[in-house]
């Protein structure tokens, strides 16, 4: 996978700087309210730093780092730095709180999935015959030895992009006061209320032209989305949404469009928004009982 | 495309099964290595989308002018319900054609206020200058979801000019099938319209009278028009979505124009008959009202594309319509948004249209025949074809609001059915070429 140029192109805006660059596939965006260009250089350049190095050591695509070397190891035990170690207990804590519906190595069904508009679904077997290489419980994980079966993979994929939110903003709120948010791909935080307006105004995407968009004023927290209107299969008029659930192999049925949810930390947003969506049909109800802040697109 | 107006829940916060809850955010915690985070704050503001767009038309050689501005403001709530309320002002100068042909030698007409009269210069196409007019138009909708799949949409609108008065209402249903893939929608609306022409309606096919004399003029007139149309649009895929209507548009009343006239001819020459204008001026010929039919039914086909060929969309359209006017037209409609850099898009339109005349359209009456029941020489119900022209750049300011600057070259070429040309009247033009200048300023922002 060819990587887009790390460059960070600082802009002016109606109440600052912002700070544009590529990271984990997607533009990302840094805007802070302050007028001093050093300053802004400054945190965008730590912020950027942060989500590539989070990139660099947990993407799947890239040889040597932990999640290749856990890839890799070929039924081998693998001893994992601290950093990694936290993010495997998170999600051994998900697969059990979500019914071992969120699972990290459910990855390998992409090999028969592809979500690109088409109309190609797999054959039964190729799906049944994935089944076996997923499952968190084949691993014997204890920190911070990890054991998985040769042929399994895990993808982190699922956590990076919220995780890497929020060790922005962490980050952010080492090096300056100034307040920020952090966008990564649309997974987003702040540091907490501007003061040159009341609140963050985000501006979260209709999904087709005539469909307007919603505009959520954020002081504090985090939002994350799930669900993509554009990454989706048609076949025999049957729409395939890519959530894919890992017990099943197969797309979770009747799942919402997107979920937005908003939360205290960007981790724990992009985790209610993915379990919701794991529901399908009863992706509203659930969001209702854990009595959380969050808007769902049928 | 509606497919998107799809049911959204504002979900309450109220909590009931707070232990998956707690249970991520200690696990998070850890995650981080932070104790607390401050509690969230967000919440759902209701917006104003505003467009907003100053268009000004100018028709080439003195003609009309129209300097208009326009707003839609649309009010999103939770659920999907939305309110849309438009404002537009017109302003209106300039000449339009009365009706009447050339001639060699000057010609006088008295103006539809029968106050006075004008004249117009030897050779000319004969103008009435007193076109000038400003034009309100207000409207308001409002949508909502019906069910998980329907969406209903309501309407009233209104809009006043000097002579005219349009009262409307209009409602819409939409039904999404097979995934949200494909809508089918029917729509009704119904307007009722007041003409109260300047000087009052002149009785259709009497001759236009001296200055001073309003023997043949009536007062208001009405007009009802209902419109039906039922659709179905179709995502086709990702990069694909077609849509196909049926319109079907009956309007009854007075749908004549009052201001306008046909030169009465000789039937050899093609000459204006001539007439003395009374002692404080009128018409130098004689030029008789038109008269068209008091009912008019069209049935319009519309089919339109809307394709993404990797990033560049392309909007093409094919209009059908057909009448009991006898008028028929088509119109082949593309644009192409084609992005310029990362916030910015160059749009180039090109528009077809040809229609051909209404069955009572003639340039001239022949006095040596009989008069006919309808007669109108007004040039919009002629045979005529039309290009349209030009280019739209649309960019994000710097707040992200969009601004766009389009430009479009209009011009028209009508024919006279050559049976309807008569003697002298082949060395004069008297459906000449128009033309046309839009430019347009929008910007749309948020409040």
């Amino acid at each position: 996978m060819t990587q887009p140029e790390r460059e960070i192109t600082l802009r002016r805006t109606a109440t600052g700087w912002g700070a544009r660059f590529p990271a984990m596939a997607s533009p990302c965006e840094v805007l802070l309210e302050t007028d001093d260009r050093e300053v802004a250089q400054g945190a965008a350049t730590a912020v950027a730093a942060e989500a590539w190095r989070i990139e660099d050591k947990f993407s799947r695509y890239l040889d040597g780092n932990a999640v290749h070397r856990i890839n890799s190891a070929g039924g081998e035990p693998v001893v994992v730095d601290d950093e990694t170690a936290r993010l495997l207990d998170f999600a051994e804590t998900l697969y059990g709180l979500s019914d071992r519906r969120f699972d990290i190595t459910s990855g390998v069904l992409r090999k028969a999935w592809r979500f690109d508009g088409g109309d190609r679904i797999p054959d039964r077997e190729a799906v049944e015959a994935l089944l076996e290489r997923i499952g968190w419980h084949r691993v014997t994980w204890q920190s911070p030895r990890l054991v998985m079966p040769a042929g399994m993979e895990i993808d982190l994929g699922g956590i990076g992009k919220e995780y890497a939110v929020d060790r922005c903003i962490e980050v952010l709120g080492r090096s300056t006061d100034v307040p920020a948010l952090v966008n990564l791909g649309g997974d987003l935080g702040v540091t907490g209320p501007p003061r040159r307006r009341d609140a963050w105004r985000v501006g979260v995407e209709g999904h087709a032209a005539t469909s307007a968009d919603r505009r959520i004023d954020l002081k504090q927290g985090a939002l994350a989305t799930s669900g993509d209107a554009r990454r989706f299969l048609l076949h025999d008029g049957i729409r395939y949404g890519h959530i894919l659930d890992p017990t099943t192999g197969w797309p979770v049925a009747n799942a919402p469009r997107s979920v937005t949810v908003a939360a205290d930390t960007c981790t724990q947003a992009g985790m209610l928004s993915t379990l919701a969506m794991l529901q399908g049909h009863e992706a509203e109800a659930f969001l209702e009982r854990q009595g959380i802040k969050a808007w769902c697109r049928r | 495309m509606r497919a998107a107006a799809a049911a959204v829940t504002d979900v309450a916060v109220r909590s009931k099964d707070p232990s998956l809850t707690a249970a991520l955010a200690s696990a998070t915690c850890v995650l981080l290595g932070t104790t607390t985070s401050a509690p969230v704050d967000a919440r759902e503001e209701p917006t104003w989308d505003v467009s907003t767009s100053l268009l000004y038309y100018g028709e080439d050689g003195d003609r009309v002018r129209d300097l208009s501005f326009k707003s839609l403001s649309r009010r999103l709530y939770s659920d999907d319900r939305v309110l849309t309320l438009g404002l537009t002002i017109d302003s209106l100068t300039g000449a339009t054609p009365n009706g009447a042909i050339r001639q060699d030698g000057v010609q006088t007409f008295t103006r539809p206020s029968g106050a006075d009269a004008y004249t117009v210069t030897t050779g000319a196409l004969p103008l009435d200058d007193t076109f000038k007019d400003t034009r309100l138009s207000l409207s308001a909708n409002w949508q909502q979801p019906a069910g998980e799949k329907g969406l209903v949409n309501v309407g009233a609108s209104a809009s006043k000019e000097y002579d005219y008065l349009h009262t409307g209402l209009n409602a819409k249903y939409a039904h999404d099938f097979n995934q949200r893939n494909t809508t089918v929608s029917a729509g009704i609306a119904y307007a009722y319209d007041t003409i109260d022409p300047v000087g009052g309606a002149p009785l259709p096919l009497t001759p236009m009278l001296d200055v001073g004399d309003v023997s043949n003029r009536l007062g208001d007139k009405h007009k009802d028009i209902l419109d039906v149309i039922v659709g179905v649009s179709q995502v086709v895929n990702r990069n694909l979505v077609v849509q196909a209507n049926y319109s079907f548009s009956r309007q009854d009343g007075y749908l004549n124009n009052p201001y306008k006239v046909l030169s009465r001819v000789d039937g050899v020459t093609g000459e204006t008959l001539p007439r003395a204008p009374g002692p404080n001026g009128g018409p130098s010929g004689q030029f008789l009202f038109e008269n068209r039919p008091d009912q008019r039914t069209l049935h319009g086909i519309y089919t339109q594309a809307k394709l993404n060929l990797g990033g560049r969309v392309l909007d093409a359209s094919y209009r059908y319509m057909t009448d009991d006017w006898e008028i028929d037209s088509h119109t082949l409609d593309m644009r192409l948004r084609w992005p310029v850099g990362p916030s910015s898009y160059l749009e180039p339109h090109v528009r077809f249209y040809t229609q051909t005349e209404a069955e009572f359209y003639r340039v001239s009456l022949d006095d040596s025949q009989s008069l006919p029941s309808f007669a109108s020489s007004d040039y919009r119900l002629g045979n005529f074809d039309a290009v349209t022209a030009g280019l739209k750049f649309g960019w994000k300011t710097r707040n992200d609001n969009a601004m766009a600057v389009r430009v479009e070259w209009y011009t028209q070429s009508g024919t006279i059915p050559a049976a309807q040309i008569i003697g002298n009247q082949a060395a004069r033009d008297n459906y000449p070429d128009l033309d046309a200048l839009i430019v347009q300023v929008s910007y749309r922002f948020g409040l």
